[in-house]
């Protein structure tokens, strides 16, 4: 679930059961439990199986081969075709027909194209939506399926903060999963931008001696917890080492990657002295039922293995008006987004009217993200 | 035309000699051809799978091959320990070492661009990084200028070298007023490839254990003590199995600069103790954790102590005179000089550098038998690029190798 | 001799001034900090081009403003089962209390403050039970419950109308809606109870050890 489909906020007094879809009850936390059902259709498991036989393992890569690192050969794509024309015989009594001929030559021409375009910061807007509308289509022919993705540019006028509330955060930990369903993040590696650190009260804001790997009732007596992520630095020391420029602040101060272009050296992982980023040193496996089908060309949409990874402010949601989901999450309302630029916003408020700090604000690197306490 | 002639005939020539040689030259190119197999097969693992087969983790993003990259720019930038006496000062005694000097320069310089490729995360798309098709992110990162650098070194070890070879093989002189001014800029070229190496982190004023004014003069002394070291070592092969001579007094020479190399490469060790330990900060946690283990964790003590104490052994007895011209306390004290500044700036300088994380996480590193198969790979064919380099050259400067008409 | 002084003079002073000039930060789009980069972009604001009102539509809305800031908030007496109270409270309460009226409410514990502070009638209007009343005994419609918790719970308070406190609803363009007090919090037992972690990360396990 994530609070998107909820308009009405439902705070669980004394229920511990909000949360029904990363842990289901039954406590099982490493990858799902088959307790859900998936009822499916004759003429689908049909098809399923015949394409099965024939291309076996393309169907397994469902909702996450989106980047190719298999170019396509004439030997092979030939191969494809007379198999899908196999396909397509059987599959013209089920009256629906995914796969045809061209399909494959399409997907072959999609994948020529992406692995050859340039750098997202320097194409023009029509280059952008070219390139979106290829990664949907190769996604629809790959697994049937549509995903909708945005090539949305920062808005004039717009500038990102963010402020986290000490003195709120509880530890349930919201935040991380529906930042893990909504960015597609890697389930295998357990991947979370986010990174809650529970310390004790007395000591002082001790990084060191902060656990960020708990599992029990929270609030713990004589904790407290407050959250770090990606901070978006307004002087980012990241984007300055990276030797294509595939990371880049852009005008509304968000810092993103793109995932096509990077070369996965980690230097910009070296660089970050928030522990911002994340790589993917496997391929990132998203079960196909869980996939956020709204999708950023920056933000959420599938990565492939290799590339650096990082939080965007949910570059999907946050242009198009929406707070992330992490702030969205949030049951205590610890997170707060908006607009810099604009005097009126909560975000300003914050920042004129409570006593905020950053971490680490010696090495100048200028984060967006505030702190403060009631 | 003519010189593409020769060209031909000696790329022919050194075809045969490469595959010609004793027993022990054959068991020796066997052996490394082995070791490069078993590499280029758990490269391939790696590249299937991903780097998730390394040991390598968010918290301590670069590892085994970062290390030994850092490692071989060092030895690469030592050749110009012997360019410089050469042709600049024009110590007649450095001449016979220079070419294979500058040999193990070129393969050292390929293992470090191997390593460079072996830990990208997408070698595919390294096009990126040409400059007009892709973007090149110069001057910003340091990581461009380090890639400039590096290609530029190499060129030079190559043309430079390739040209008083090829002279030499058509049994000419080599022109001074073209290779003087290649050797000069190479002596700066090499001071530089090391700086900027050292750049690449000292800049990162995220990671506190690298942000020190000392990092690269200390990659300097280190450099310019393992490089030699090597080159040492090389040349008593070389004197051993081949009619190649090379003079004591040669060999003396490049002691003496190994020697002092490693008192400075001591003294700056010192320094950064002393910065560490004296008033310990929260910036001196990675020191901590490098010589004394942070709660309990204690992976690298024995790693930093045997450098430590092989590091202190080897410059000692270098230090003496008798000690340093006897030529078997020299090969060892080089032997386990190398060993120390290998560890020193792998193990000692780039895993310490993550650990602790930015909020003091302690995620330690072990490399698998993937890693260490790769690395394995990439030194077996930097011994096995500079053993062809070297029989080649040896055998112009000889005189066996000629061109006949 | 002294024309030459003066004409160097001149030029070492407007060479000064230009280095000085050009060393400091004044391209365009640099600052030294976010917070001067603020200050100067926002001189310029004019708006957003981006709305909430989309993601507000099928909740009920009432505008309200307090002191200096006008927001949204959900409109609330719809939403509770049982208004409007006097259907059933339709005499005044300590006449309600005895055997001949249904028990209802019999399991609503106060958990609120102690019992010399909260009753029932501190908050709630025993003559009109569709209203609450504030300390001077001045009528507030249950729409406004946040003008009673705001009366001792003052700091919250001023934090909320600025947006530190509570949940905002809808996105972070204008127009700002957020959630009031009851939204979140059981007036009768307003803390929260501990609960588990919504997740667990394994592979930080390795991490640990």
């Amino acid at each position: 679930m994530s609070n998107s489909n909820k308009k009405w906020f439902s705070l669980n007094l004394n229920s511990s059961t909000k949360q029904t879809s990363a842990s289901c009850g039954c406590g099982n936390t490493a990858g799902d439990c088959h307790s859900k059902e998936e009822p499916e259709l004759s003429e689908q498991e049909f098809l399923a199986a015949a394409v099965d036989a024939s291309i076996g393992e393309e169907t397994h890569k469902d909702g996450f081969e989106q980047v190719f690192d298999v170019k396509m050969d004439r030997r092979s794509a030939f191969k494809k075709l007379t198999a899908s024309l196999l396909i397509g015989a059987g599959a013209v009594s089920t009256s629906c027909s995914t796969l045809a001929g061209d399909d494959s030559k399409e997907k072959a021409q999609i994948d020529w194209e992406e692995q050859f375009k340039g750098n997202y910061k320097l194409m023009s807007d029509d280059e952008k939506k070219a390139t979106v509308n290829r990664l949907v289509r190769s996604y629809q022919l790959r697994t049937g399926k549509t995903i909708s993705m945005s090539s949305q540019n920062a808005h004039k006028d717009v500038l990102y903060g963010y402020a986290f509330n000490i003195s709120k955060c509880q530890g349930y930990m919201d935040c991380v999963t529906a930042c893990v369903e909504e960015n597609n993040q890697d389930r295998n590696s357990q991947m979370q931008y986010i990174r809650i650190h529970e310390m004790k009260d007395g000591k002082g804001f001790n990084f060191n001696e902060a656990d960020d790997n708990y599992y029990h009732e929270v609030p713990a007596e004589g904790h407290f917890y407050m959250g770090t992520q990606c901070f978006h630095c307004d002087n980012p020391p990241c984007i300055e080492v990276c030797p294509v420029q595939a990371t880049w602040r852009e005008d509304d101060g968000l810092v993103v990657v793109d995932y096509d272009w990077c070369v996965g050296c980690r230097y910009c992982m070296a660089a970050c002295p928030y522990d911002g980023r994340r790589f993917n040193w496997s391929k990132p496996e998203v079960p196909e039922n869980e996939v956020n089908k709204n999708q950023h060309y920056l933000g959420n949409r599938m990565r492939k293995k290799g590339v650096v990874e990082k939080c965007t402010f949910c570059v999907q949601r946050s242009r198009a008006g929406k707070n992330p989901a992490c702030v969205e999450a949030c049951p205590t309302g610890a997170r707060i987004f908006g607009n810099l630029l604009d005097p009126n916003s909560t975000i300003r408020w914050v920042l004129e009217n409570k006593k905020v700090f950053r971490l680490k604000e010696d090495l100048g690197t200028e984060p967006k993200f505030w702190y403060f306490m009631d | 035309m003519r010189r593409f002639k020769v060209f031909t005939s000696l790329v022919k020539d050194s075809f045969d000699i490469i595959t010609r040689g004793s027993k022990k030259y054959h068991l020796w190119m066997g052996l490394l051809t082995f070791i490069m197999l078993v590499g280029m097969y758990c490269y391939s693992i790696q590249l299937d799978q991903g780097l998730s087969v390394t040991g390598m983790t968010d918290r301590v993003s670069w590892g085994l091959y970062i290390s030994n990259f850092t490692f071989l720019v060092g030895v690469a930038a030592a050749a110009v320990m012997l360019v410089m006496p050469t042709y600049v000062l024009k110590d007649i005694d450095f001449k016979q070492a220079v070419l294979i000097g500058e040999g193990l320069a070129v393969a050292a310089l390929i293992m470090c661009l191997a390593f460079v490729v072996a830990d990208m995360g997408g070698p595919s798309v390294l096009w990126h990084m040409i400059p007009g098709i892709g973007v090149f992110n110069f001057p910003n990162s340091m990581l461009t200028w380090d890639v400039i650098v590096l290609n530029g070194y190499l060129f030079l070890n190559i043309s430079i070298p390739f040209y008083i070879l090829f002279r030499h093989y058509q049994g000419k002189e080599s022109k001074k007023s073209v290779y003087i001014p290649g050797a000069l800029l190479s002596v700066f070229w090499a001071v530089g490839i090391h700086l900027v190496t050292a750049f690449l982190y000292q800049g990162l004023q995220a990671r506190p254990f690298w942000n020190n004014a000392l990092l690269g003069p200390r990659f300097l002394a280190s450099a310019f003590a393992a490089g030699p070291a090597l080159i040492i070592l090389v040349l008593a092969i070389i004197r051993t199995y081949t009619e190649f001579k090379i003079k004591d007094k040669t060999l003396k020479k490049i002691a003496m600069v190994v020697t002092v190399a490693a008192q400075i490469n001591l003294i700056m060790l010192i320094s950064e103790l002393f910065k560490e330990f004296y008033a310990p900060t929260h910036h001196s946690e990675s020191a901590y954790y490098l010589f004394f283990g942070l709660d309990g964790k204690t992976a690298l003590l024995p790693w930093i102590w045997t450098a430590i104490s092989l590091n202190v052994l080897a410059t000692v007895l270098l230090t003496f005179h008798k000690l340093r011209n006897n030529f078997r306390v020299l090969f060892f004290s080089c032997f386990i000089l190398f060993v120390a500044i290998w560890i020193e700036k792998g193990f000692g300088l780039i895993v310490p550098g993550f650990i602790p994380g930015p909020y003091g996480k302690i995620a330690e590193y072990t490399p698998t038998g993937i890693e260490i198969g790769v690395t394995l790979g990439i030194w077996a064919m930097g011994a096995f690029i500079f053993t062809m380099l070297a029989k080649t050259a040896i055998g112009i400067e000889t005189g066996t190798l000629r061109y006949k008409k | 001799m002294s024309k030459h002084r003066s004409l160097y003079i001149v030029a070492s002073y407007c060479f000064f001034m230009m280095i000085l000039n050009s060393s400091c930060k004044h391209k365009e789009g640099e600052y030294h900090n976010v917070t001067d980069k603020i200050e100067m972009e926002s001189k310029n604001y004019h708006g957003v081009d981006l709305s909430s009102e989309l993601f507000l539509e099928d909740i009920e809305m009432i505008e309200i403003t307090e002191g200096e800031h006008t927001f949204l908030i959900p409109e609330r007496k719809g939403k509770i089962k049982g208004y409007a109270c006097t259907e059933c409270h339709s005499k005044p309460l300590p006449k309600m209390k005895g055997n001949e009226f249904k028990k209802a409410h019999w399991d609503l514990k106060i958990v609120h403050a102690n019992k010399e502070t909260m009753n029932c009638i501190t908050c709630h209007n025993s003559q009109n039970m569709d209203e609450l009343t504030s300390i001077t005994g001045k009528s507030i419609n249950l729409n406004n419950s946040y003008k009673l918790c705001s009366q001792c719970h003052t700091k919250q308070f001023e934090d909320w109308k600025g947006g530190a406190h509570g949940k905002r609803i809808g996105g972070w363009a204008p127009p700002r809606a957020s959630m009031t007090c009851v939204n979140c919090h059981n007036p009768h037992q307003p803390a929260f109870d501990k609960k588990w972690p919504a997740r667990f990360n394994t592979q930080k396990i390795k991490e640990r050890k």
